[in-house]
């Protein structure tokens, strides 16, 4: 039984959460449970003829749909690749700002810009240094004999989507690099010491202590961006809405387009519950992972 | 440390050069966008663009502030912005506070899941609903539903912010004045808060720099000029401007600025609070 003042505390508690519970039950929760039952029904804005119970039709025509397979194997390219980059750059600054040298907060402090700018005005200053006419990456690269002549990076198939995972590798790699170098300084002194007076070199020490110590950091961080980038929208509507000729359309795309321009709500919600499927599958097996890591 | 003279030297050589690199990687857009929006259009249109500015021009600001919604836009970024910090802190504050202090009751566990789940729930999954609702509340084309969608999704980092914080105040200080008769919450707003000022910065930073960089729900729940904010507004420039860039690049620098000057100033608590978001969550 609790006693007379911890029942004044928990009503005091329960007082206390209630605002932001009311946010997650309107718009999370509700919303959340809204997409799924909407996968069933048939429901689209410019066609009312149909509606009602649809069974798994939605999912079917979304799978069957011509640009499917290429918007998932592009969110599988966008996100590995991104992801991968990212950290790549991450740990490379973050093992050089952890070094003893001179104006460090200062290099830290121009490394976080770029993640500190909106989605919108990165892409469109890369977008404007990357046109082939008058873009000075272009121009450059010319210059320097790499290219023969400028080139339309966003706008030719085969390079539209790498030349945005580019610019989201820049975009979000500081956020890897905070984070590491914030593991890196709680990398025990002691420790580096002693195998350097066993005779570990510089190498071997970064091998076998520092990296395993940043295991678990960069297991979070490389988890949480994979779903951050795979569900990322701004990036890519803003810099080439999708094309050419969906060449760099993901999956979140896909979304926008049967919501917003075919208003096949039906159809949106589909694709969004199959989206959530995949990382919720993904959650699952991360937690797995990580519990029986920490068990062996 | 731990290595002769010479090895010293080239690593630190070598780390300098790393840092110089990642700068100019990191700094080259800004710069060649502020160079650009203050260019005479025949140097912008050259095929020797260079960093020097021959007679600088303030045309393209001129043309973004005064022909076009830049201004309007601007202020109800900065309304839609403020807003939603105001809204999530104070709601984070108590909701942080119950779960540092009340995690014993179930209810209250209960809830730091939910928090956690709804963190991990993407806003692009929940766009055809959140726009439905916002539909059938009539609040498409008002700052309310960008309001209300923008501290739904800041609200459960900057509980968990501010909860991570509270956990670091000794209870001691609370018992003694509640003793002497001080009332639950104005234990909070009298004892932690001033104690965790850098924090609440800190939280305030991150709810401010979500709203202001937010594109999607700006971009699909407004459709009029008049109560658009500044991502849609500029990436819609794209369409109006064609390919005037120096004016493009003049409304980049603008919307740019407040961030960067809010960055300049208050950088130690934003890495502080990044880390604390990240490495403990």
């Amino acid at each position: 039984m609790l006693t007379l003042r911890e029942k004044k505390i928990r009503r005091l508690a329960i007082g206390f959460i209630v605002p932001a519970l009311l946010f997650f039950l309107l718009l999370n929760a509700f919303p959340l449970v809204q997409v799924l039952w909407d996968s069933f029904q048939f429901k689209n804005l410019l066609n009312n003829a149909l509606s009602g119970f649809s069974g798994l039709s939605n999912y079917a025509e979304v799978v069957k749909n011509e640009y499917f397979g290429t918007a998932l194997k592009n969110t599988v390219v966008w996100t590995v690749l991104s992801v991968a980059g990212e950290y790549a750059l991450g740990i490379v600054s973050a093992i050089a700002l952890n070094q003893q040298i001179k104006g460090r907060t200062f290099f830290r402090g121009i490394i976080i810009i770029p993640w500190v700018v909106p989605i919108v005005i990165a892409g469109m200053t890369w977008t404007w240094m990357l046109t082939p006419d008058y873009g000075i990456l272009n121009l450059w690269m010319v210059k320097l004999g790499i290219l023969d002549e400028p080139y339309y990076w966003l706008g030719e198939l085969n390079t539209a989507l790498l030349t945005v995972v580019f610019v989201n590798i820049w975009r979000s790699f500081p956020f890897f690099t905070i984070s590491l170098l914030a593991a890196l300084q709680s990398v025990s002194k002691d420790i580096l010491e002693a195998a350097a007076i066993d005779g570990a070199g510089v190498r071997r020490r970064f091998w076998h202590i520092v990296l395993p110590q940043l295991k678990t950091v960069s297991l979070t961080m490389i988890f949480i961006h994979i779903i951050w980038t795979a569900i990322n929208f701004d990036f890519i509507w803003v810099m080439t809405e999708g094309g050419p000729l969906h060449s760099s359309e993901t999956l979140p795309i896909m979304i926008y387009r049967y919501a917003m321009q075919e208003y096949n709500f039906g159809n949106a919600s589909a694709l969004a519950s199959m989206m959530l499927g995949f990382m919720i599958s993904g959650f699952i097996l991360y937690y797995y992972f990580s519990v029986r890591k920490n068990r062996g | 440390m731990l290595m002769s003279r010479r090895k010293q030297r080239f690593f630190k050589l070598l780390t300098y050069a790393v840092l110089l690199g990642f700068s100019v990687y990191c700094l080259l857009p800004f710069l060649w966008m502020f160079v650009t929006s203050i260019k005479p259009t025949d140097q912008i249109r050259t095929l020797n663009p260079s960093f020097w500015v021959d007679k600088p021009t303030w045309k393209h600001f001129d043309n973004v502030l005064n022909g076009s919604a830049f201004l309007t836009f601007f202020k109800n970024s900065l309304f839609v912005a403020l807003a939603t910090t105001v809204a999530s802190l104070i709601i984070s504050i108590f909701a942080g506070y119950a779960l540092s202090r009340y995690v014993r009751f179930k209810g209250v566990k209960l809830f730091s899941v939910a928090m956690l789940l709804s963190q991990m729930i993407p806003g692009v999954l929940l766009l055809i609903p959140l726009y439905l609702v916002m539909k059938n509340l009539s609040l498409i084309n008002t700052y309310a539903s960008l309001i209300l969608a923008y501290t739904t999704f800041t609200v459960p980092l900057c509980t968990f912010m501010m909860k991570s914080f509270f956990d670091t105040i000794a209870y001691e200080m609370e018992e003694s004045a509640e003793i002497d008769g001080c009332s639950r919450i104005g234990i909070i707003f009298r004892i932690l808060l001033p104690v965790s000022l850098p924090s609440l910065v800190a939280t305030s930073l991150f709810a401010f720099l979500n709203a202001w960089n937010e594109f999607m729900f700006g971009f699909v729940f407004i459709n009029d000029e008049a109560h658009r904010t500044l991502t849609p507004g500029i990436s819609l420039f794209k369409g109006l401007y064609q390919t005037d860039w120096g004016s493009m690049m003049a409304a980049s620098v603008l919307s740019v600025l407040p961030i960067v000057i809010i960055f300049v100033f208050l950088q130690r608590f934003l890495i502080e609070g990044m880390t604390a978001g990240s490495v403990k969550g």
